[in-house]
């Protein structure tokens, strides 16, 4: 129980980095373009303060990550840290005014009850890892 | 700029960060599941020392650009959903590298989330 707790406040941080960097990501682009592969754009992107916010949010999911990884298997795990799908889309929607599609709904909604599946694939059954005692 | 279409810009794009994430999280896994790694201090100063959690970082540092790149030209609410291919992408590697199990539910995940990107990328 006690680990149960452990995971699910490290995965709620985890997907708080996630969506924190995923907006500053877009943030960095939008105030960097167009896109250019040269030292320019590179400018352009580390002269503007926004993609230090994704750096924070890369670091913060980093060792939030890190420490969940000890010992959760890594295919469950990184499809739990993934929710941030729905975060990042909700939170687009409304800072980024982007359009909400038909495809974009289903596709999302297939893509959480893939989630939701590996959830409960992990739940149902605990799968060792190789090497583990 | 963004257009919301998928150029072949924007599928290199993201070709490359499916390869560079699963890269670094692999790398990162061998790191983080030594089991000779110890615990706390020592264990950071373990996995320093060897290459696994640097080939993680140099991955995740390229991935780090050519990220922000795809989201110059796609919305983000798109971007996030084509990149959740990263989760079949780390599951199928996982499980030829790692012998993690491909249970029947696993499966049907892998294929909910594979057809939840067709229908953006085919439809959005």
């Amino acid at each position: 129980m006690k680990r149960g707790w452990f995971y699910l406040i490290g995965f709620l941080i985890l997907v708080m980095f996630d969506s924190v960097g995923a907006i500053s990501f877009k943030y960095a682009g939008m105030h960097a373009l167009p896109v250019e592969f040269n030292v320019a754009w590179l400018l352009r992107l580390f002269g503007k303060p926004w993609v230090y916010g994704a750096v924070i949010g890369y670091v913060g999911a980093f060792f939030t990550w890190m420490t969940l990884l000890k010992h959760a298997p890594i295919g469950p795990a990184f499809a739990a840290s993934h929710l941030e799908v729905v975060s990042v889309m909700l939170l687009s929607i409304w800072l980024f005014n982007e359009p909400l599609r038909l495809p974009h709904v289903l596709g999302a909604i297939a893509i959480v009850a893939g989630i939701v599946c590996l959830g409960f694939a992990e739940s149902r059954e605990h799968v060792p890892e190789a090497g583990e005692t | 700029m963004p257009t919301g279409s998928i150029t072949p810009l924007v599928a290199l794009l993201w070709v490359l960060n499916v390869v560079l994430d699963t890269g670094g999280q692999l790398a990162f896994k061998a790191a983080a599941g030594d089991p000779a790694a110890g615990d706390g201090l020592a264990r950071w100063l373990y996995m320093a020392r060897r290459p696994w959690i640097w080939l993680g970082i140099a991955s995740y540092v390229i991935e780090f650009l050519i990220w922000i790149a795809f989201l110059s030209l796609l919305h983000l609410s798109e971007a996030i959903l084509l990149g959740s291919i990263n989760i079949v992408a780390i599951m199928v590697a996982g499980h030829f590298l790692f012998g993690e199990k491909l249970t029947r539910m696993r499966v049907a995940g892998i294929l909910l989330v594979t057809l939840g990107v067709l229908i953006v990328g085919v439809g959005g």
